[in-house]
């Protein structure tokens, strides 16, 4: 068999929508994610113990179910008492859900990371608990959080694949549509195998670009 | 008037403060000497409420700072600069300076801004206040963080071993600046190991000693070899600081 990747040509307009749809995907998984995260991890520091717990529970449990079997839930399961999510919604629903779990631990950690002198400095000048953290707690975490969550980001973008399992075309999902109308899986999946790779490459440059622009004045040596 | 009376604090089985008495007087200096353990910052943290008292009371301007809605005024009328800066690191020196005026004291922005500016210009940054602190010398920092404090217009200022993170010539830079502020007649309780620097601007001198205020005089007296010195343990104390 020969290697021939212009049989592809005609159907590159096709793949690039479909690679359109994942990153669209991604962009808003992740800042459901961040959202959903931040709002776990404050709520895992609730004084509320019901809150905590329900907190808890919930990052306990996204993280041990297949991603899979999650989006099958949502997709398959929900109509059958009524809920009905179109294929994109769902899957930005679920990789956010999904994301939040890893965000939330990622964010609850930057939290618990900030030098406590820090704290007390805001709380003897009078600072309210709540400016306290808008303006100081969730500014240090999520900045120095960037690298962590850009790892959430890219595992979401590999996740996304499988959001071709429910009829979504996305990158993979269009990939699949273009090797079974052309009979040619091996140019098409040399392609996706490098598409991914580029994605994903690019995002870890981009989030290490970030990282250093937004901690650019924390970490320049103490002098 | 900031009173301290009769306070007890310990942490677990260990006695840190064990009936302390101090009053400073609007104006006053009060330098708080004492060795390593003896419960100095202890003390500094039950003042502006980071500790709460086991026994005892604390009024600043007669807000008790065990009443959680009379804490509130009493940190207004405190303000407090820590051994390591703890600036926000995420702010330029003037958003260090500005956010609890705006936010606390409800300023102007554009007021905070200016007096912020003004602040720093008299510490000598008038040029850095645009730098994050990460941006900043040792001493350049401990600089804004005064000038956080003073930013609230504190009556009391309240400062625990403000040089001892800084090399001999960060901490003359800062010691300038409190001097110069002492002159002006800024009240302010001043824990240090600088012996020689607290003699020259404190009207009074106190030695806190296993949790209790062994001596409590005028700076010249506490010097004194009939007075302070008397004391075998500040005696002792003074001589070892010296010989550092
Ligand atoms: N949060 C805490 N938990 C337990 N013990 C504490 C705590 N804070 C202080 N202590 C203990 O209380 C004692 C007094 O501490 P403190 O920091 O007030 O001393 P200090 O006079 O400021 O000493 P230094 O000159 O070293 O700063 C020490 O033995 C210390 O270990
Ligand atoms: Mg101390």
């Amino acid at each position: 068999m020969r290697f021939d990747l212009t049989i592809l040509a005609p159907h590159i307009g096709f793949l690039a929508e479909g690679a359109l749809l994942t990153v669209q995907a991604c962009i808003l998984s992740l800042i459901g994610s961040v959202i959903l995260g931040m709002l776990v991890a404050i709520a895992r520091t609730s004084a509320a113990g019901w809150v905590r717990r329900l907190a808890f529970v919930y990052v306990d449990l996204f993280r041990n179910i297949p991603f899979i079997v999650q989006l099958f839930f949502f997709y398959y399961g929900l109509p059958e008492i009524g809920i009905y999510i179109d294929a994109f919604t769902t899957g930005v629903i679920a990789l956010s859900i999904a994301g939040g779990a890893y965000a939330s631990d990622v964010i609850r950690s930057g939290i618990l990371a900030i030098d406590n002198g820090i704290l007390e400095a805001a709380e003897v000048s009078g600072l309210s608990k709540r400016k306290t953290f808008t303006r100081i707690v969730l500014p240090i975490a999520l900045r120095t959080s960037v690298r962590p969550l850009g790892s959430v980001l890219i595992n979401m973008i590999l996740t996304s694949s499988i959001l071709s399992t429910i009829t979504l075309n996305e990158l993979t999902g269009s990939a699949k549509i273009v090797a079974s109308d052309t009979f040619r899986p091996f140019e098409i999946y040399v392609v996706l195998l490098v598409v991914y790779a580029a994605l994903t490459w690019l995002v870890s440059l981009g989030i290490g670009l970030l990282h250093r622009r937004l901690n650019r004045d924390m970490l320049e040596p103490v002098g | 008037m900031l009173k301290v009376e009769n306070v007890k604090k310990s942490f677990g089985a260990a006695t840190v403060l064990n009936g302390v008495n101090l009053t400073v007087r609007p104006g006053e200096v009060v330098s708080i000497l004492g060795s390593s353990g003896s419960g100095k910052s202890t003390l500094i943290r039950c003042i502006n409420g980071l500790e709460k008292l086991d026994a005892g009371l604390i009024t600043v301007d007669e807000f008790d700072v065990s009443k959680p809605k009379e804490l509130a005024e009493a940190r207004k009328r405190s303000g407090t600069v820590f051994q390591l800066f703890n600036l926000y690191p995420h702010m330029t020196a003037l958003k260090n300076i500005t956010l609890a005026p705006v936010e606390v004291l409800k300023r102007p922005r554009d007021e905070a801004e200016a007096e912020g500016r003004a602040l720093l210009a008299s510490v000598g940054l008038g040029d850095r206040a645009d730098a994050y602190p990460a941006q900043l010398s040792g001493g350049q920092r401990q600089r804004v963080g005064i000038c956080r404090a003073l930013a609230m217009k504190p009556r009391y200022l309240l400062l625990d071993e403000v040089t001892s993170a800084l090399d001999p010539e960060m901490t003359a830079e800062v010691l300038t600046i409190l001097a110069k502020l002492a002159a002006e007649g800024t009240t302010m309780v001043f824990v240090t190991h600088e012996v020689e620097f607290a003699r020259q601007i404190s009207n009074r001198v106190v030695f806190l000693e296993k949790g209790t205020l062994l001596v409590d005089l005028p700076t010249k007296d506490f010097f004194d070899p009939a007075g302070g010195l008397a004391q075998p343990r500040v005696a002792q104390f003074l001589s070892k600081m010296r010989k550092d």
